[in-house]
């Protein structure tokens, strides 16, 4: 009878834990068993090596090489998206600001007009000065605005683009 | 040597502040992380993939997701965990993309690893000591589903944690385990497969 047939029992719970053993994945307990064992079984042992070459082979594997110009098209397109963005909130900002400004002259012009017209300029039946009338005639005017800087923005980030 | 710039403590620092500057939006920062980072993620996606072509694009991809997320990046968090998961989830819509699966179905559920007894033959691996083994090892881990390369490729050679494994992978630990393990055999039987009896 071989050391390994009489160690048989023992070695087949043990077996199990060879690949963690190798891939350093076992608990501590787990660990001092399995080394408790492979010091009292020659072919555990033998084991226990074959898989720790698999794992120091594994970390050795060959290193494949990065392909051409893979760093310089990444940070390539990395610019230009950084570019995109940085339009994209200049283009926010831009209407956010836009918005904001017709919004405040046209509130100024409201107090200016209600000073002059003494708070009523009535045309066709309705008076222009009231706030309700001034605020709906105010947001047309603004999503005019809005609607006019979106299309000069875009015909200028349409000539970079052609300029790039 | 990629370990030893990791644990070089100066090396470290320069790469969080690289990753810092990349938070507040520095193109610049960007550029060193990658340069810093390419070798490793290109290889992790290359394992994973198979495909050059695929691994080149979805390298791309992810430091454009990487750029895209910074902002919502946790300082606390490893970052090489974080980047690799963006790269894996990256690489798992484009499985399921491609191939209507997911990167996790193929290899989880396979039989469990034969409970190999140790036996008096010389292994394949120990016969091809002095030729090609690493070369034969690669090939050999080509053979095995997707999500075995990825453990092998992040254990061994990443050098991660266990902990940083689940994380890249979005796994619990027992799993990571348990994919190592059948990793491991995986590959030894493909080993003794294509290199039967071999001596060295």
């Amino acid at each position: 009878m071989t050391d390994h047939e009489s160690n048989t029992t023992a070695c087949r719970s043990i077996v199990a834990w060879l690949p963690l053993a190798a891939a350093g994945a076992l608990e501590i307990e787990e660990q001092r068993r399995l080394e408790e064992h492979a010091r009292a079984c020659p072919a555990c042992r033998r084991e226990l090596e074959i898989w720790s070459g698999y794992s120091q082979a594994l970390g050795r594997l060959p290193q494949p090489p990065l392909p051409a110009q893979l760093m310089e098209r990444t940070r390539a397109l990395l610019i230009k998206e950084y570019a995109a963005a940085a339009d994209r909130r200049w283009d926010a900002l831009m209407l956010g600001a836009l918005a904001l400004f017709a919004w405040t002259v046209g509130l100024t012009f409201w107090f200016v007009a209600r000073i002059i017209t003494g708070g009523e300029l009535v045309v066709m039946g309705a008076n222009l000065v009231r706030f309700g009338t001034w605020t709906a005639g105010s947001t047309v005017l603004v999503w005019l605005t809005a609607a006019v800087a979106a299309l000069a923005l875009g015909r200028r980030r349409n000539e970079l683009r052609r300029a790039l | 040597m990629i370990l030893a710039a990791t644990m070089n403590p100066e090396a470290f620092s320069g790469a969080q502040e690289a990753i810092a500057r990349m938070r507040r939006g520095d193109p610049d920062a960007l550029t060193a992380v990658i340069s810093r980072y390419q070798h490793r993620l290109y290889r992790y996606l290359l394992r994973l993939v198979r495909e050059p072509a695929a691994a080149d694009d979805l390298f791309q991809q992810t430091w454009l997701r990487v750029m895209e997320k910074i902002g919502r990046y946790d300082a606390s968090r490893n970052f090489e965990s974080w980047l690799f998961s963006v790269a894996h989830n990256l690489a798992i819509d484009s499985w399921r993309g491609k191939r209507g699966e997911s990167l996790n179905d193929a290899g989880d559920s396979a039989e469990p690893p034969s409970e190999r007894l140790p036996s008096g033959d010389p292994d394949a691996l120990e016969q091809l000591l002095d030729f090609e083994r690493g070369a034969a090892l690669a090939v050999c881990m080509l053979e095995l589903p997707a999500i075995h390369r990825e453990v092998l490729t992040l254990r061994f050679e990443e050098d991660m944690k266990l902990e940083q494994i689940a994380e890249v992978a979005g796994i619990p630990l027992s799993t990571v385990k348990s994919r190592l393990r059948r990793a491991l055999d995986g590959l030894r039987a493909a080993m003794d497969a294509r290199f039967p009896g071999r001596r060295a």
